[in-house]
């Protein structure tokens, strides 16, 4: 079959007065009808460049220094903006951004017929809408034809991104380009698109350049792999050989870099033993917590509702230890982060810090337990403010704390700056040309700069590519050997908790549903959502659980209205009788695990096993 | 804080001494750096340095009485305009023969004290008012934001012509007014770029290792964002300083015989047609101290953003 489209020779530079930079170098490849093809490569490698490219989209300081782009034989870089115009029916874009790719103000169903009619003007405005809503109902969006009115705010980033599919497979186009689309979502949702995806190339005979920067993701939904570096590309091969054997020194270092999570972990980050007797030495204990918001009732003037985005969650995190909290977006990880941070205190339960309720600290106590826990941000552009250089920024937390000599306060944060591998050159430069890895060392240096004893990561990777993933747990690993630190993870990331904690807390609609030791909850998970999470997880590995057994559609539902029973019962496919009004609670598994579903054998069960 | 001194124990990774004298560079010196280079504020700096010095010193140095009347040296237009010039009278008399130069500085003195002083007074309550309001919102923010309403629903000229009617025109009156009138604008885009700050990452970074948070608004929030707000209150300097003079115009402002841009203008309208001079002075003298002003305003501007790379 005639390739639909072929990239030949293809180099795209950036020009700057005064200065010239290649991103793309020389790229060249094929792609059949129906096939997907993956583009791999770390960030700053030239995937977007690439894949703005494949679409003519290369605007200034951007320019085509040579090659070409050729869609059914046509090179789409020679053609009259006329003429690509009316191409665009049959190439579409889909980027990693949902939330800004939608006009707020309009309603998404408005939006996508309003793209459709204008690639295909002779469509009828109703027979429009008709398609649009069939094809939303295609990706599962649930009850399409009401939800076509709603606005982008009503929709979850999930929800959002299987509408930009929509946007773009409207047309029924012949090449789609999706350029990072599953980075902003969850794995369970991921793996839904993906899967979409795949239904689509042989529903539509669609053919789809899928870029990603991770290469689990890519092997989820490529069946052919395009590694690049630096604008080169170094390598071409059927997905499955090219990890098996990857034959470029870069691919090898990528595939080496992916954490290996069924095979044996080489080391644990400085574990307790597992012999060591619970709540031995716990430093942070929470009893109980919960956190309710009251929020605006949708459709009323003042009424309110009970948000219960944190319920009655209870664990001990012992000295040393690397624990990590894990669940889709909306579980209310990050409500346990700013409890645990003392951002707010609990409408429920207590949080312990060695002991001590933290809600009556105040005074220096306060202050101490400040210095003890620090945080560690999510989004590397927002977590540092924009116009203060980087060592004042390192200097605030020590002011705050009373330091006054300015010469031991240089001296301390040029220490951290080299303990976490930043130059010391960088002390007086802004934060603005840094890379997010960097940005991201910048943030470990703010909250080490104090000597603290807990770092509190919320979703620190999450925004990093599998690279500078890899340099900054190695870090983290260095750093807990140095300085006997505890770290609580908050995160998304399975196979990055996989690697880098020993005690897992796994939480659905703001209830841990299930806590374990590492080793068992990949190996021997209680709670069928934990095996879900596990069976949606990308990685270069066998699997262990089969999506199609334990992979739930849809979404979680509304903390708001909670459902009777089991919070989990809408999405489980072990679903039964007692799981309709009857909440289960958690109970222990072993020693030192517990799980909370009514398919775990109750007390009695494992008095009797162990006896 | 045992951990604390045994890490500064060890020895200083970098002493350099060429690298130390570069980083004591910070980065405001670096823009004030910038900003003292460009042409733009050279010129600004001694356009405002020229007539700061003489609108402060010649008056009393060239011994001329602002009030002093001289019947026969009346109407004298500048110099090498006319007929009858005269090097006594650089920028010619008004009716009634008074020396226009030494008038017109008289004036400027008090307009620009009084554009200065009202601003730096609105930007005071209007930033306080604001931040507070942004940082803490809930009940303060409502609180706030309705008073900034109540201010905003009175005009601010029927607000001077009410309070400076009433009891008499002095110069902290009428900055008074002048200072009150304005701040709601700077206390809603205060508010509302503090809002947007408040909810950043770093901003709870910050409160996790120990901030307060008058510490975080003070050493966090303010630098980041008064800046823009300080150039754009360099404009409403010149706002102030016409508005000034609109106040002395209708006779509310500071009075006479004291000489003020106002006054001068309502005097020389009556003669606008044979002695254009005496209305047009003072224009121009607030043309000139407004555009140096804007000069210097807009160099630091420009320094700012070329250091923070545009943003």
């Amino acid at each position: 079959m005639d390739p639909v489209l072929s990239v030949r020779d293809l180099s795209v530079a950036l020009t700057l007065p005064g200065r010239q930079r290649t991103l793309l170098d020389g790229i060249g490849f094929d792609v059949a009808p129906r096939e997907i093809v993956g583009v791999v490569g770390a960030s700053g490698a030239g995937k977007t460049v690439l894949s703005r490219a494949v679409v003519n989209w290369i605007e200034p300081p951007l320019a085509i220094r040579s090659g070409s782009v050729s869609f059914r034989g046509r090179n789409l870089l020679a053609l009259p903006p006329r003429e690509m115009r009316r191409l665009r029916r049959d190439i579409a874009y889909v980027g990693a951004n949902p939330m800004g790719a939608l006009d707020p103000t309009l309603p998404v169903g408005r939006q996508i017929v309003e793209k459709l009619r204008a690639v295909m003007p002779e469509v009828s405005p109703k027979e429009a809408q008709a398609r649009v809503v069939a094809l939303l109902d295609a990706v599962r969006i649930p009850s399409a034809a009401s939800r076509f009115h709603d606005y982008p705010s009503q929709f979850s980033g999930g929800m959002m991104q299987r509408a930009l599919i929509v946007d773009a497979m409207v047309s029924n186009p012949a090449l789609l380009v999706a350029d990072n689309v599953t980075q902003p979502l969850d794995v369970t949702v991921a793996a839904q698109v993906i899967r979409l995806m795949r239904e689509l190339t042989e529903r539509f005979d669609t053919a789809i350049l899928f870029v990603s920067s991770s290469l689990p993701v890519a092997r989820e939904a490529a069946s052919r792999t395009l590694v690049i570096d630096a604008g080169k590309l170094v390598e071409e091969q059927a997905t499955e050989a090219l990890i098996a054997a990857p034959r470029h020194a870069y691919t090898r270092a990528l595939v080496a870099q992916i954490p290996v999570i069924w095979g044996e972990r080489p080391t644990l980050p400085a574990a307790p033993k597992p012999a060591a007797p619970v709540h031995a030495d716990a430093i942070i204990s929470l009893r109980d917590v919960s956190q309710t918001y009251r929020v605006k009732k949708r459709g009323s003037f003042a009424g309110t509702s009970a948000l219960r985005a944190v319920r009655n969650v209870t664990f001990d995190i012992v000295k040393g230890d690397s624990f990590a909290v894990v669940g889709e977006s909306g579980c209310g990880k990050s409500t346990l982060m700013r409890l645990l941070s003392r951002l707010e205190h609990p409408s429920g339960g207590s949080v312990l810090c060695e002991g001590r309720d933290i809600a009556g600290l105040s005074g220096a106590e306060l202050l101490g337990f400040r210095r003890k826990l620090q945080l560690v941000l999510q989004d590397p552009f927002n977590s540092l403010p924009p116009r203060t250089g980087i060592g004042a920024m390192l200097e605030a937390p020590l002011r705050t704390h009373g330091w006054r000599d300015p010469r031991k306060i240089r001296e301390k944060v040029r220490a951290v700056m080299d303990d976490v591998g930043l130059p010391v050159s960088l002390y007086d430069d802004l934060p603005l040309g840094l890379s997010a890895g960097q940005r991201q060392r910048v943030n470990v240096a703010r909250a080490m700069v104090l000597d603290p004893e807990i770092l509190l990561m919320d979703e620190t990777l999450s925004a990093l590519d599998q690279t500078e993933q890899f340099k900054l747990l190695a870090l983290f690993d260095k750093l807990q050997r140095a300085h006997g630190l505890t770290y609580i993870y908050i995160s998304h990331d399975l196979a990055m908790v996989r690697k880098a904690c020993n005690r897992i807390a796994v939480m659905y609609l703001g209830e841990v549903v299930e806590l374990a030791d590492n080793e068992r909850l990949f190996f021997d998970p209680g709670h069928p959502y934990t095996r879900a999470l596990l069976s949606a997880m990308p990685s270069l590995e066998e699997r262990r659980y089969r999506p199609e057994d334990c992979l739930m559609e849809g979404e979680p539902p509304s903390p708001i209205d909670l459902p009777l029973g089991c919070a989990f019962r809408s999405r489980c496919p072990q679903a039964f009788g007692p799981c309709l009004d009857r909440p289960p609670l958690l109970s222990v598994r072993g020693a030192r695990d517990l799980a909370s579903c009514h398919l775990v054998p109750g007390p009695g069960a494992t008095l009797a096993g162990a006896a | 804080m045992d951990a604390v001194e045994t890490s500064l124990a060890l020895p200083p990774p970098h002493a350099d001494t060429a690298e130390a004298r570069l980083m004591s560079r910070s980065i405001g010196r670096r823009i004030l750096g910038q900003a003292t280079g460009s042409t733009g504020f050279k010129i600004g700096l001694a356009l405002v340095l020229i007539l700061a010095l003489a609108a402060a010193l010649y008056p009393e140095l060239s011994g001329i009485d602002p009030v002093k009347m001289d019947v026969r040296a009346r109407l004298l237009p500048p110099l090498f305009l006319g007929e009858k010039w005269s090097w006594a009278h650089p920028l010619g008399t008004d009716q009634i023969g008074r020396d226009m130069l030494v008038r017109s500085l008289v004036g400027l003195r008090t307009s620009f004290l009084i554009g200065v002083a009202s601003v730096a007074l609105t930007l005071l309550i209007g930033c306080a008012l604001g931040t507070v309001a942004g940082y803490f919102g809930g009940r303060t923010d409502t609180v706030v934001m309705r008073i900034t309403d109540a201010q905003l629903s009175i005009p601010m000229i029927i607000l001077a012509i009410a309070v400076l009617g009433v009891s008499r025109p002095t110069i902290p009156a009428i900055i008074l007014v002048l200072g009150l009138s304005n701040w709601p604008v700077y206390a809603r885009v205060m508010r509302s770029v503090v809002m947007a700050e408040r909810g950043r990452e770093y901003v709870r970074a910050a409160q996790v290792s120990g901030a307060t948070h008058p510490r975080i608004i003070l050493t966090l929030l303010v630098p980041l964002l008064l800046p823009p707000l300080l150039f754009t209150s360099v404009l409403d300097v010149a706002r102030m300083m016409i508005f000034e003079s609109t106040l002395g115009f209708l006779g509310l402002g500071v009075q006479p015989p004291t000489p003020t841009f106002g006054n001068i203008i309502a005097d020389g309208r009556k003669y606008l047609l044979n002695a254009w001079w005496i209305a047009t002075m003072p224009g121009l003298f607030l043309c000139l101290t407004l555009t140096s002003i804007n000069l210097i305003g807009a160099a630091f501007e420009r320094a700012r953003n070329t250091i923070h790379g545009g943003a």
